[in-house]
């Protein structure tokens, strides 16, 4: 550990490009530990980009990555996961074919202890109830909704120190959506640093500390989530 | 027709199709996590093959005699080479090109089973001859009619069946086996698990190859003999049943092999005038199964992505 400015998720510089496209351009920002830290923009701001340059999935071109003082710029998508991090992806993409409890499992892939793989898995269950009357159903059959419970309850199996959320309302009923921005901030109270990407700009600055808005790659606003409701910023980000 | 040869059939279909079942498999793994075919893997058992006769004259010349024990080494050998070299082909000539069109790799591989069979022909000795494999197993026979069952066929049956149920025991009960189906769904989800992506690949290639030696030793000791070119047939063939029984799907290819042997067989039974075509007869039903049934005789219950 190399002290408190490392603490947490720091993102420095990072250059990011698909075969010679630029989607990321000069990004810089932090996710403070125990934080809820949000990232907004528009489709095809380079949110996910992000996401996936954090992850090892498309490595930064240029730029650095630090996690609670460990590199993660070059590491391969194992071992950034190693350091403590887990995803609720895009689309959820629970696996289609597996069980309920094999999602969960494999969210919990590097744990090796039997014991505390059932300790978690009964934790999610207490959380999600219906996953556990589910958990021999083959994911793919699932509702939406359910499987978002799937993703989330797969993300928290690794116990991770950050959870990255790559646009969980997506799709959700206006329901659904509200029930999922309060089991965020519920696993943020329980202690894990939350990196928010969403589009749905009122309801995640309600429950964000800080944020950051993403236009075209490069990140054009940042302040705490007060503030940032107030500027124009965000609403030039999404509407031009 | 006489039940005793209609049994000696049968049991003649049965071990054919556990060869192709073996084969088939490999190939629906390797496509399973890396959606890509890999055309040196008939080429890949005629390597397990001769690797496997040549430690036993190995054993032979340092007098290892007692038979248990050579079966036993002739088959680590073997099983231990080939899921090695499908590591490698894994390694530096698959992963390599995992962002290349799908062709390049099956040309790739295409190449490498001639490399390696190409390679027995030339430097094993006399390679571009038959070789004589040693009946390692008791022969012991019983004869009912016009049926004899040979001890020795019975274990081939039994220790090929053993393989196929750990194969499924692996891929559904174990950890491993839960990462190898994770990465062929969604890879890059898998990756996002904590799965090692690239271990898993290794690993999965090494398994399918491992079966494809053991298929391999089985045919030796089923015919006695093996050769250079053993596996090209064999290749073709375990790739139509992992076709045809739904690419992908372990259980589809283990009923494409035995599927094809059996129409192999019937071919034979109805055709005992002209025995000889029945891998006409073989392929040419696999043909109109695949145009009846193109995705596989096992569909997708659940399609990939909502």
């Amino acid at each position: 550990m190399s002290g408190d400015a490392e603490r947490g998720l720091v993102v420095e510089d990072v250059h990011t490009a698909y075969d010679k496209a630029d989607v990321l351009e000069a990004v810089s920002l932090r996710a403070e530990r125990g934080k809820i830290t949000c990232l907004l923009g528009s489709n095809g701001s380079g949110k996910t980009t992000l996401i996936r340059s954090i992850l090892g999935l498309t490595p930064p071109n240029r730029g650095r990555i630090v996690f609670d003082g460990t590199d993660l710029t070059d590491l391969p998508t194992h071992k950034v996961i190693a350091a403590g991090i887990a995803c609720i992806p895009e689309g959820r993409q629970v696996f289609p074919k597996l069980t309920v409890e094999e999602n969960l499992r494999l969210g919990g892939y590097q744990e090796t202890s039997p014991k505390v793989l059932a300790r978690r898995l009964d934790r999610v269950y207490e959380t999600f109830p219906l996953l556990r009357e589910r958990r021999q159903q083959i994911s793919g059959t699932m509702s939406g909704g359910e499987q978002a419970m799937v993703s989330i309850g797969r993300g928290l199996m690794s116990a991770p120190k950050l959870l990255l959320l790559d646009e969980p309302s997506l799709g959700l009923s206006p329901i659904l959506v509200k029930e999922n921005f309060n089991i965020i901030r519920r696993i943020n109270e329980e202690g894990i640093t939350v990196f928010l990407v969403e589009q749905n700009v009122r309801q995640t600055l309600a429950i964000a500390d800080f944020g950051y808005v993403l236009s075209k790659g490069r990140v054009v606003a940042a302040g705490t989530a007060e503030d940032l409701s107030k500027t124009t910023e965000v609403h030039r980000a999404y509407f031009g | 027709m006489d039940v005793g040869l209609f049994s000696q059939y049968v049991m003649n279909g049965l071990m054919l199709g556990m060869m192709y079942a073996l084969v088939a498999v490999g190939f629906t793994l390797f496509f399973g996590v890396m959606d890509i075919i890999n055309f040196s893997h008939g080429d890949v058992l005629t390597v397990g093959a001769f690797a496997g006769l040549a430690t036993y004259l190995g054993l032979v010349e340092i007098g290892v005699s007692w038979p248990p024990a050579q079966v036993a080494i002739v088959l680590a050998v073997a099983i231990v080479c080939t899921a090695g070299l499908g590591a490698i082909v894994a390694k530096y000539l698959v992963l390599p090109l995992k962002d290349a069109p799908a062709l390049n790799t099956l040309l790739l591989t295409l190449m490498l089973g001639t490399v390696l069979h190409e390679a027995i022909r030339l430097f094993y000795p006399l390679g571009a001859n038959p070789q004589r494999f040693p009946s390692l197993l008791p022969t012991d026979a019983y004869t009912f009619g016009n049926f004899t069952l040979r001890i020795d066929n019975m274990m081939l049956l039994l220790a090929g069946t053993a393989v196929i149920v750990g194969i499924h025991l692996l891929i559904n009960k174990t950890k491993l086996g839960l990462a190898i189906r994770a990465v062929a769904q969604d890879s890059e989800t898998a990756k996002t698990m904590g799965i090692n992506f690239t271990l898993i690949v290794l690993i999965t290639f090494a398994i399918g190859s491992g079966l494809a030696a053991f298929a391999g030793i089985l045919h030796g000791l089923y015919y006695s003999e093996i050769n250079f070119a053993m596996g090209l047939l064999l290749g073709v063939i375990g790739f139509s049943s992992a076709i045809v029984g739904g690419l992908g799907n372990i259980y589809g290819a283990i009923i494409g092999g035995f599927l094809f042997a059996a129409l192999q067989t019937i071919g034979v039974l109805a055709m005992p005038f002209a025995s000889a075509y029945k891998d006409v007869f073989a392929f040419g039903v696999i043909i109109l199964i695949m145009a009846w049934r193109p995705t596989g005789l096992i569909r997708e219950k659940i399609s990939e992505r909502v």
